[in-house]
């Protein structure tokens, strides 16, 4: 199962897709999880409670520098293949990739398509993928497998943040995304506002499959850099997300 | 035909990642210092074919989730054998591990990083089973192998008592590799990754040229055709050697004409001039004829000033780029210059004139020691001052135009100074339209570079002319 995240900045999506993750564990207690941060400004490993470690953009870059210093017969793709492994992280309950910057200057082209083929083949050795993506879905359009399962779009309550769902869905078409079900969830959303809030979503013409309502607990969480684990069972926001989860997994 | 092994191989298992949480045991990898793997040709009296000899614990002797020291050494013979296959062999030990089921393989050399599963394990897999399914992959593969034997070390003593002759002989094959020349072999290689930007262009990559974005070597190529032959990267067999200076090859030719649509029918390899190499939009580097000397200057895309001709790196880009063969521009890898065979069809170094700094110290140890201070690099701004520079260096390229007066050559000859525009002599030919007997020129768009800092650029312009003459003002 591939399932993807995606939102405008600030809206909360590192938090849904983290609790996401948290929530396959729990489910398929057996399965291999790899969680993919795709948002050069989220920090998926922050919340997933895990060390930084190199970016693939940090791989890229490594490798246009040094790539006359390779001994000539190490081919650029097994040393990317050795490096794509070596930045993975390994942790208790997923692996983690983390995506980085984009490309600065020169030509990427070829080690693009090197980096293309290795992360699709390292996404086929896992049973579930979830992939914290940014608004512009970048990562998504560029890996050869367009297939997402569920693409969930974040929105909190600001019209920006709705544009930019709006937005999203229309990408996913253009981008010719292979998207299986496309699920918008409004996060953070005050008490006694839902209403106006999905009549202001339906305007827009969109239709909020659920509602995160406001938490503090997740508010003092991000403050203090914990991670989602560490959030405690009375978490409304937590019990919302977990809700969400069981739909998609089921 | 693996009976005997209580695992399954084959190559659907390839690509199979061992995670931390399921490895019984890791050999090698980032965190282990002393690891290597090593094919070695010997005499056939000294291999015990089919042989599997293990120094240090086995598999399962092993805590589960430990990480140690490794290294395999083969050992093979056979009569057709030779030493230069020793490394192709190596290659493919990455190859049949991954074929083992629960068995994950990385890098090669002094690189590498195995994990082995719990399962494995748990059924009973051990080191000479490893070496066993090598041994016999390996001679499936290979029919030229006669006889191979496998030592396999966990013994950290025995593993650091040995990882210094590898290192040498990496070394030595590494310098052969650096050395390898486009005669030694019989096939180049192909790359049409850029076609999405440049749909004509085609990147002929060999031993003495990399391809220009400086990602691709003949290497890269090889293993890529290889492991994906439908994918950008292809086999161009060679054919006749048509002219050897300049880098022209038949089966070059057939492959340019197929993979461009027929647009571009021959290309030279080695030289920038008559039928030039294409170009498409990621080269690392310009290499731009001056005529003012008859030489070029080298510049790199990272380059952000002006250049001696006058001509920033982005402005020369436009005029190179999009796969069209454009003489006087050529789009190069930093790393072409450090071959033997860099404009060799041109006059090679005797031609070079002009390169950034940077790019100066980068390939320093390539230039010819009698170049080495007759380039200039940006202190020299402009064409006047390269000029001044080459006569006191007494350049090869001053000496030209040095010579006593009857020997003029005819760049600075009074009379070809004044240059018809017809063909323009730098400007994109296939721009242009000129219809049969009529003075008209069609340019939907086109620059003409000029030498002394200004560029003229024509948007959709219909000139009639009866005659364009660029005279060349006398200083």
């Amino acid at each position: 199962m591939i399932i993807a995240v995606s939102g405008k900045g600030g809206t909360g999506k590192t938090f849904v897709a983290s609790v996401l993750v948290t929530q396959l564990r729990k489910t398929f207690p057996e399965a291999a999880i790899l969680a993919v941060d795709a948002d050069p400004d989220a920090n998926l490993a922050f919340a997933l409670g895990l060390e930084m470690s190199r970016s693939i953009g940090d791989v890229r870059e490594q490798l246009l520098a040094e790539k006359d210093k390779l001994a000539p017969s190490v081919t650029k793709r097994e040393w990317l293949d050795g490096q794509v492994f070596e930045v993975t992280i390994e942790g208790p309950n997923c692996d983690l990739l983390i995506m980085g910057r984009p490309e600065g200057r020169g030509c990427y082209c070829s080690v693009n398509h090197l980096l293309r083929n290795i992360i699709d083949s390292a996404k086929d050795s896992y049973d579930h993928v979830v992939i914290d993506a940014e608004a512009g879905l970048e990562h998504l359009s560029r890996t050869t497998t367009r297939d997402v399962d569920t693409l969930v779009v974040v929105t909190d309550q600001s019209l920006n943040s709705l544009k930019t769902a709006c937005s999203i869905r229309t990408m996913s078409n253009d981008l010719k995304l292979n998207v299986g079900k496309l699920l918008v969830v409004g996060n953070k959303i005050r008490d006694g506002q839902a209403d106006l809030f999905q009549s202001k979503a339906q305007e827009m013409g969109l239709d909020i499959d659920a509602i995160v309502p406001f938490d503090e607990h997740v508010t003092e969480l991000d403050l203090e850099g914990r991670p989602v684990a560490s959030l405690k069972e009375g978490s409304p926001a937590l019990a919302a997300v977990t809700e969400l989860g069981n739909s998609i997994f089921s | 035909m693996f009976e005997d092994i209580p695992v399954e191989v084959g190559i659907v298992h390839e690509g199979e990642r061992i995670r931390q949480q399921q490895m019984h045991v890791e050999f090698g990898g980032p965190k282990v210092p002393n690891k290597f793997e090593l094919v070695q040709m010997k005499d056939p009296k000294e291999v015990k074919d089919g042989k599997v000899t293990v120094v240090g614990k086995d598999l399962a002797d092993f805590k589960v989730g430990s990480r140690t020291s490794f290294a395999l050494i083969l050992h093979t013979a056979g009569k057709k054998m030779e030493k230069d296959l020793e490394p192709v062999l190596e290659r493919r030990i990455h190859d049949f591990f991954n074929y083992i089921q629960g068995v994950m393989h990385l890098n090669q050399r002094y690189d590498i990083w195995i994990r082995v599963n719990k399962d494995d394990v748990k059924k009973g897999l051990t080191l000479e089973h490893l070496g066993k399914i090598t041994i016999q992959l390996m001679k499936q593969e290979f029919k030229f192998i006669e006889k191979m034997e496998a030592f396999i070390y966990t013994d950290e003593k025995e593993i650091e008592s040995k990882i210094a002759n590898a290192r040498d002989i990496y070394e030595a094959r590494d310098a052969r590799a650096r050395t390898l020349t486009d005669d030694e072999v019989d096939e180049f290689y192909g790359c049409i990754l850029c076609q999405s930007f440049a749909p004509i262009h085609i990147c002929v990559v060999t031993p003495e040229r990399m391809a220009l974005c400086g990602a691709i070597s003949w290497f890269d190529a090889r293993a890529s055709a290889r492991i994906d032959p439908e994918g950008p990267n292809f086999v161009i067999e060679k054919g006749e050697v048509l002219d050897a200076d300049k880098g022209q090859y038949s089966g070059v030719d057939e492959a340019v004409d197929e993979k461009s649509g027929g647009v571009t029918k021959e290309i030279y390899l080695h030289s920038m001039f008559g039928l030039p190499h294409t170009s498409c939009g990621c080269f690392e580097a310009i290499v731009f004829y001056i005529p003012e000397i008859d030489g070029v200057g080298l510049v790199n895309r990272e380059y952000m000033e002006t250049c001696v001709n006058g001509l920033k790196f982005s402005q020369m880009a436009e005029q190179t780029g999009g796969g069209e063969q454009t003489e006087g521009f050529l789009g190069t890898a930093v790393e072409y210059f450090r071959s033997k065979k860099f404009l060799k069809g041109d006059g090679g170094w005797t031609r070079v004139a002009w390169m950034p700094k940077v790019v100066y110290d980068a390939i320093g140890d390539y230039i010819p020691e009698e170049f080495k201070d007759k380039i200039a690099t940006e202190d020299v701004k402009n064409l006047k001052d390269l000029k001044s520079f080459l006569e006191e260096k007494e350049h090869p390229l001053a000496q030209a135009w040095m010579k006593p007066a009857e020997e003029e050559a005819p760049v600075e000859a009074p009379a070809p100074a004044a240059t018809e525009i017809a063909p323009v002599a730098a400007a994109p030919g296939a721009l242009m339209q000129v219809p049969a007997g009529a003075p008209v020129m069609t340019l939907p768009a086109a620059t003409v570079p000029a030498g002394g800092g200004f560029k003229i650029t024509f948007k959709n312009a219909r000139i009639y002319a009866d005659k364009v003459i660029i005279q060349k003002v006398k200083e």
